[in-house]
């Protein structure tokens, strides 16, 4: 119980000297009764007579603000200030009443001194006092106590008390170049879940996602859902940017509570349940759930509507794009436009002899694009209903890009589940890192059909907010940041993810993450592959400033941009 | 402490009578309101780190006066002016609009 007095350099002064030898601890202890502990944990004094009049005032002139003081002999109640002393006056009148507590802090005054003075005994009084009013306090189940709310307390999400921050030493060695890249981390196979966790690598590096759920956009606290894939996001993206390397470990978490991946896994499986089962499943059908699961626990319900084209929820706003079909009848010319949205483009890589003579093949990503865009006849059994012929007719269809997600998934279509046919298609895709829309878009595709004439549109704007000239406008221009590629045979093969971070290529394999060259990368049988719109990119070239003015350009509302545009300046 | 009756002409008696600022302060006491104020008053300058500048200062001038030098009421006389210029605004304007609402909902 080393206390002040006990230090070399205080000296008490003659009347505490003085009163201590007269009445010794005695009158400390008389006080324990009346302090009480306030909120935040402040001691202070309470008289316990029951006065009509509950407020404290000074005996002399009935003042009850600014500072009170109880004389330890008589508990006159005396005010204090440097212009009039009642408190001074009590002392001189009445020897021996020179001390006196400081009703709103409990601390022992000398009023011949006018300052505060200091005893061991008396504190350990008022921590008496103390522990025994905590006592009093609600208490949880495992020893912990509550202080007393304060009433006006907002409902915040109350984080740490503020302190100011200082950078430690080891702060400069996180952000340096060369350090391992923020957010690599590994993730343990639970039994053929690669499926999952390729997916899941690629999601935690989308640069949107990740400003999404840094900036704690998902508020955990106000989450309603029991089962929300949104907050098991969260903390994946929490546990994932922690700065620990280790790979996840569903034990290790399922002892701390945060059972995040293997809870990921049991929301997802319990969102589709149709894909439950330790079996290999698809990755791009993951995503797709995993897509639909973060829309359906989406916070604001308002926001989620029955078209996807125009959901605000955050998995829509970064990967729903819109894409517009066009049937026009052989007969008359007549064409009836549809724009659906969807979170991705699914590529077919089957091509028959003729076709691979014609456009470029399949064998790369813009030959898919090529050919997902070409004019296709409608088969005789197929024919639609044209509204101007008032018949049916054989058409030609035509597919574009009506509006271009912020990220772009591409599914290459390996897997053929048919009832003929069960199998994987292995042909390798090559795929290019820096990706260029604009050709693809509807208001390029639609200028090539009708050959660069004026064209009449279906309504005015139809193909207006796409960019006339088509050429590299910003929104159109892309980056790949990760690949999801898949290895082996139909059953029993395996997923991994390259994820592409600070200029260099990642090989995640579950649990175990290894920098590869870009040849790697660029050889590997690609499945899913993920681009970002370019200013939004870790990758691109372009510096802070123009990044912020092509912002103005995007299709995200202000704040994710602005949280993205400070992800990223903090990345570069 | 009661408000005794306003006789005309008796000046003695308007020691009596609480001024309007006593009568505010007595009313926020006797609900109970003043502690809570309070209590919001310490958490808000904790959170915008007033509390802290503070000590900082105080610490600063023991420092500079000696640690013997210096008695409660000399910091206090000292430290009391730059205190009150640097709680925020948005806070007083909180705690005054806490006040208005509290007079108003007791017809004051």
């Amino acid at each position: 119980m080393v206390t002040k007095s006990s230090s070399p350099c205080y000296r008490p002064c003659e009347h505490l000297v003085d009163y201590k030898s007269k009445h010794s601890t005695r009158g400390f202890r008389a006080l324990q009764r009346c302090i009480v502990v306030l909120p935040p944990g402040r001691p202070s004094v309470r008289t316990l007579s029951c006065d009509e009049d509950p407020v404290p005032r000074c005996a002399s002139c009935a003042k009850s603000h600014g500072r009170l003081y109880a004389c330890l002999i008589c508990s006159t109640i005396s005010c204090y200030s440097s212009s009039s002393s009642h408190a001074r006056s009590h002392a001189l009148e009445l020897p021996g009443h020179e001390l006196a507590i400081d009703l709103d802090r409990a601390e022992l005054f000398c009023c011949i001194c006018n300052d505060q003075v200091y005893d061991a005994d008396f504190d350990w009084v008022v921590v008496c006092a103390h522990a025994s009013s905590l006592a009093k306090c609600t208490s949880f189940s495992n020893g912990r106590t509550a202080p007393p709310l304060n009433v006006y307390s907002r409902k915040r999400n109350r984080g740490a008390e503020y302190k100011p921050w200082e950078p430690s030493s080891k702060d400069p060695l996180v952000l340096e170049r060369g350090a391992a890249p923020l957010g690599l981390r590994g993730l343990t196979n639970m039994g053929s879940t690669c499926f999952m966790n390729s997916v899941l690598q690629a999601l935690l590096h989308t640069p949107p996602l990740r400003s999404y759920f840094l900036g704690h956009c998902h508020n955990k606290a106000a989450c309603q859902s029991k089962v929300c894939l949104g907050c098991d996001m969260d903390d994946m993206f929490a546990a994932a940017f922690s700065g620990d390397r280790t790979p996840y470990s569903p034990a290790q978490f399922l002892y701390r509570r945060y059972l995040f991946l293997f809870s990921f896994l049991n929301s997802w499986w319990q969102h589709a349940a149709n894909l439950a089962g330790y079996e290999q499943q698809d990755a791009h059908d993951f995503f797709i759930s995993a897509v639909e699961g973060i829309h359906a626990n989406s916070q604001q319900p308002e926001l989620r509507k029955g078209n996807d084209a125009e959901c605000r929820c955050i998995v829509h706003r970064v990967f729903s794009g819109l894409l517009r079909s066009d049937v026009t009848c052989t007969a008359c010319g007549f064409t009836s436009t549809k724009n659906d949205p969807c979170v991705d483009i699914s590529l077919d890589l089957e091509s028959t002899a003729l076709e691979k003579q014609i456009y470029a093949s399949s064998s790369t990503l813009l030959g898919c694009l090529d050919r997902f865009t070409r004019p296709e006849r409608l088969g005789s059994n197929e024919r639609f209903f044209c509204e101007s012929c008032q018949s049916r007719q054989e058409a030609v269809k035509q597919m574009s890009v009506r509006k271009l997600p912020v990220v772009l998934c591409f599914h290459v279509k390996r897997f053929e589940h048919s009832a003929k046919n069960y199998r994987k298609v292995d042909t390798y895709v090559q795929f290019p890192l820096s990706l260029n829309m604009a050709c693809y878009l509807s208001s390029s595709i639609a200028r090539l059909r009708h050959g660069n004439r004026l064209i009449f549109v279906e309504g005015k704007g139809e193909l207006g907010g796409d960019n006339d000239s088509g050429s590299t406008s910003p929104s159109s221009e892309f980056e790949l940041f990760a690949v999801v590629s898949h290895s082996g045979k139909l059953d029993g093969g395996h997923y991994v993810a390259y994820l592409r971070l600070g200029g260099e290529w990642y090989k995640c394999d579950d649990a175990w993450i290894t920098r590869v060259g870009e040849s790697v990368v660029r050889a590997t049988q690609a499945y899913m592959l993920y681009y970002v719109q370019r200013s939004l990119s870790d990758e691109s070239s372009t510096t802070i400033p123009e990044r912020f003015n092509q912002h103005q350009t995007l299709v995200l509302d202000e704040k994710i941009g602005y949280t993205s545009l400070l992800a990223d300046a903090v990345q570069a | 402490m009661r408000a005794s009756l306003h006789r005309p002409g008796e000046d003695l008696h308007k020691r009596d009578e609480p001024s309007l600022q006593e009568a505010i302060n007595l009313k926020l006491v006797e609900s109970g309101e003043k502690e809570k104020l309070k209590d919001l008053l310490r958490e808000r300058l904790i959170e915008c780190g007033w509390k802290d500048e503070l000590k900082a200062q105080c610490r600063a001038f023991t420092r500079k006066r000696g640690r013997s030098n210096v008695t409660i009421d000399e910091l206090v006389r000292a430290i009391t002016p730059k205190g009150r210029a640097l709680v925020p605004d948005d806070v007083k304007a909180e705690l005054l609009q806490r006040i208005r609402t509290f007079l108003l909902s007791v017809q004051f």
